[in-house]
């Protein structure tokens, strides 16, 4: 049989069967075919302004080292004018973060980007490893995912910069879109779509130089097959290991379903995006519905959009949970319909957890697999962001111990329980740390005031001891 | 009510849990009921969605005639029957009754006993009318030998239809068009039958199938339309009783009539999956939620209800897209021509609700049959 010729350039030999649609093409063809789809997505939604400064939201992994090497081949070619940087988190896991970090830093110095590394030893006074030493290796997730969103946000702002982008790819936005389908939370889902995640500090209007971070997607169209394969025939220098805190990757069921809808027809994943992108648009005042002039009804949304996606850490962390949460929120529906059949209200009790006195409502709506699930293990990405503090003022507060009055606490948990009358959910700002939150504390202070408490207080407890 | 204690009822966890007479025979979610209260529970989860067709509401004189598809599955000849039994009781109580069925089986790529078993149902509810049509009867509606890319001179047989199928390129491709066709046909049969609307014997678990398998198929802007009761975009109400029962709850209650329903049921092969490469999107899905209907099944059931709703949302979405967005207008003008026409020339004389449900049908036409023929073009799914 002759070798295959690229459909593409017809004289090359086909090296390559394309994941996305099985045509046969050679690598130089592939390359460029990957670039150029990448950039229409770039130009057809306007993601960037000329001269605008770009964060990459890098961890060394798959996606988000293609996302840089793109980023910067195309900036090159098509002369945007974009100030490229990376922008890396550093949870303190050690075995993982830091041989991930290595490959950023490789990068950064191959790509010549600069680099910048925020830490959360450095913002919250805790490292991963401190966290997991003190709560153990389940639920660390959550504080991994709450942390994040706001480190990358934070590092955002110390580097000047107004959009973080992130390497999310087709394969996690239609996994996410399953995954929503099947907890029934179409609001989520809307989100996940969107390739620009709205930014509730633009809505607000500026108030600073800071404050518009917003977050896009670049490759949400592109197959995590592809990816691969053009960080193989660019030989890019990618780290692939998974976070040693989540040995067993959450492979739910969205996941293996995603897989062998690929197998049966490839088109697929896009035809799920596809979908999704459609569904969201009847999600009452969602994104696409009510884009502009109703400030207050997407304010309350973004409201929602930050309870939700502090939940849960990075994808992968809930593993051996995932079953659980299923089994958590079958209860859940089953306790709903019962109550609905008996014709009364239930009062729902929730399972109080110590360090999280508010929104317990939320916490079910959010059960089951968290949103950044479709982040992949290796990626650094979270979806939002909120508004920031000044860095004088950061740092003056990083290793502070919030510590909450009763008089907070108390309100904390009545907001929690009379889950039915609350108030619209508001943005305001964290009365801690200054931070974007519709609650008075925002999820990161109230994670950090857990900790903290279990912290013995080192100055106090030393001196002690009279007679 | 706060305050007021509620007297403890000790329940016998040995006993059905509503009557506390008999032993049960069945889980159903978390409480065990015995054979009678079991069968109760099924015929009243039915019985509830057909509210707009009680007696009360039906005319004396002109009888409402709905359209029952059978294909003789589990979930449809369950329909007929606890329908049966819900229309003997009314003209019991009442001396008539809100509906008249009329049954219509498609005759296409069922197993060759179907035609024994449809006599046997026949025997069993006689009061019903039957219909039977064979699937290559769809070829002749109108449209169809565009779509499949007949010429006009070849005949509507069952051979030309199974040529044509054999030509699409994909499993799924081929058990979609098929499925569309069926669909067709059966829509045309109860508009030309002046049927008021069609009973569709899906259960829950197989809504929920559709729900994802269409997500996968690239249709998520038409799920409020596919799953829910009521208008449907093909100029006739769809409704589906069965969709608060579980699949698994539905075969359970087919071995527990007496005699049992089972008998009737036509049995399917289950294919098991040998290669993924074979198996259709539609099988996927029917596999996957076979395995989560037994441990969650409230979770199949808020996959349906969550996309049941949003109609209004999609007419008003399709409505400004169609006017602002080429590639739906082409789509609209390839299949919906004369729909679209109608709609470009009398907008003024339409009410809005009308004009919505034209542009819906459309655009939804459209699409569907341009996916079940050719896949989207790349171009296409990558930016919309």
């Amino acid at each position: 049989m002759p070798p295959h010729i690229c459909e593409i350039c017809r004289t090359a030999r086909a090296q390559i069967l394309r994941p996305k649609n099985h045509a046969r093409i050679c690598a130089a063809c592939f390359i460029d075919i990957f670039e150029s789809e990448t950039a229409e997505t770039i130009t057809s939604t306007s993601l960037f302004q000329p001269g605008e400064r770009v964060a990459i939201g890098a961890s060394g992994g798959k996606d988000s080292t293609v996302l840089a090497s793109v980023l910067k081949t195309l900036n090159d070619r098509h002369g945007w004018g974009l100030d490229l940087v990376l922008l890396s988190i550093d949870e303190g896991i050690t075995g993982y973060r830091d041989h991930s970090l290595e490959a950023v830093k490789r990068n950064s110095a191959e790509l010549g980007l600069p680099l910048k590394i925020v830490s959360y030893e450095e913002l919250y006074g805790w490292s991963m490893d401190q966290v997991v030493a003190q709560v153990g290796k389940k639920g660390n997730c959550t504080y991994c995912g709450v942390f994040r969103r706001q480190a990358l946000d934070r590092g955002a702002a110390m580097l000047g910069v107004g959009h973080v982008v992130t390497g999310h790819n087709a394969d996690d936005v239609a996994e996410t879109v399953l995954m929503n389908l099947l907890r029934g939370d179409l609001p989520r889902l809307s989100r996940a779509t969107s390739i620009v995640t709205s930014t509730p500090s633009a809505a607000r209007g500026p108030e600073g130089s800071f404050t518009n971070v917003k977050r896009s997607k670049p490759l949400m169209y592109a197959y995590e097959k592809e990816i691969v394969l053009y960080a193989h025939h660019k030989k890019l220098d990618y780290f692939s290991t998974e976070c040693i805190y989540s040995p067993e990757a959450f492979r739910g069921s969205a996941r293996t379903l995603i897989k062998n809808l690929e197998r049966i027809r490839p088109e697929s994943i896009l035809d799920v995006v596809r979908s999704g992108i459609d569904m969201a648009k009847l999600v009452p005042d969602a994104a696409g519905n009510c884009k502009s002039g109703c400030a207050d009804k997407k304010r309350k949304q973004e409201a929602q959009a930050e309870q939700e996606e502090g939940e849960g850490g990075c994808g992968s962390g809930n593993g051996q949970d995932a079953g659980g949460e299923m089994a958590e929120m079958e209860r859940k529906l089953w306790q709903d319909e019962k109550a609905e059949e008996d014709g009364m209200e239930v009062e729902i009790k929730m399972p109080m957890k110590a360090v999280n006195g508010q929104n317990h409502d939320r916490d079910i709506a959010a059960s089951g697999p968290p949103t950044s699930a479709l982040i992949t293990p290796t990626s650094d990405q979270d979806h939002d962001r909120h508004t920031h503090l000044s860095i004088p003022d950061l740092e003056t507060k990083q290793t502070t111990v919030p510590i909450r009055t009763k008089a907070e606490k108390k309100q904390g948990r009545k907001m929690g329980k009379d889950g039915i009358a609350r108030p619209a959910q508001t943005l305001g700002q964290c009365e801690r740390c200054g931070y974007l939150s519709s609650q008075a504390v925002c999820k990161a202070c109230v994670l950090l005031e857990g900790l903290n408490k279990s912290r013995p207080r080192t100055g106090v407890e030393v001196g002690g001891g009279d007679g | 009510m706060p305050g007021r204690p509620r007297r403890e009822v000790t329940v016998d966890r040995s006993l059905c849990r509503r009557c506390q007479d008999n032993e049960p025979t069945i889980t159903i979610r978390t409480e065990p009921l015995c054979a009678t209260c079991f069968a109760k529970y099924v015929s009243t989860k039915a019985v509830k969605r057909m509210e707009s067709f009680r007696v009360r509401h039906a005319e004396a004189g002109s009888e409402r005639i709905l359209l029952l598809p059978l294909s003789l599955g589990a979930c449809s000849t369950t329909l007929i029957h606890v329908l049966s039994q819900h229309l003997a009781g009314q003209s019991e109580r009442t001396g008539r009754t809100g509906f008249k069925l009329h049954i219509l089986h498609v005759d296409g790529t069922e197993p060759a006993q179907s035609s024994s078993s449809l006599n046997k149902v026949r025997e069993c509810y006689p009061q019903h009318s039957y219909s039977s049509l064979p699937l290559a009867d769809a070829l002749s509606l109108e449209g169809i030998h565009e779509l499949l890319n007949l010429t006009e001179s070849q005949e509507n047989t069952a051979e030309a239809l199974s040529i044509a199928v054999a030509n699409l390129n994909s499993a799924t491709s081929r058990d979609d068009i098929l499925q569309l066709l069926q669909r067709k046909l059966v829509v045309d049969f109860a508009k030309r039958h002046n049927c008021e609307a069609i009973l569709w014997g899906d259960s829950t678990t197989k809504l929920a199938e559709r729900t994802l398998a269409e997500t996968a198929k690239g249709r998520g802007f038409n799920l409020p339309w596919t799953v829910s009761d009521g208008e449907s975009p093909h100029g006739i109400p769809f409704y589906f009783p069965m969709r608060d029962l579980l699949s698994k709850e539905i075969v359970a209650f087919t071995t527990m009539t007496e005699p049992p329903l089972a008998d009737l049921v036509v049995q399917r092969e289950q294919k098991r999956m040998v290669s993924t490469k074979n198996t259709t999107i539609d099988e996927l899905m029917k596999q996957y939620f076979e395995s989560v209907e037994q441990e969650y099944p409230g979770i199949v059931a808020n996959v349906v209800k969550t996309t049941s709703t949003g109609k209004e949302q999609t007419l008003l979405w399709l409505y400004s897209s169609l006017t602002t967005n080429s590639r739906m207008r082409e789509t609209g003008l390839r299949l919906g021509r004369d729909l679209l026409k109608t709609l470009l020339y009398s907008r003024c004389a339409l009410s809005a609700t009308h004009l919505h449900a034209i542009v819906y049908r459309a655009y939804s036409e459209g699409a569907e049959e341009d996916q079940a023929c050719w896949h989207w073009e790349e171009r296409e799914l990558q930016q919309s």
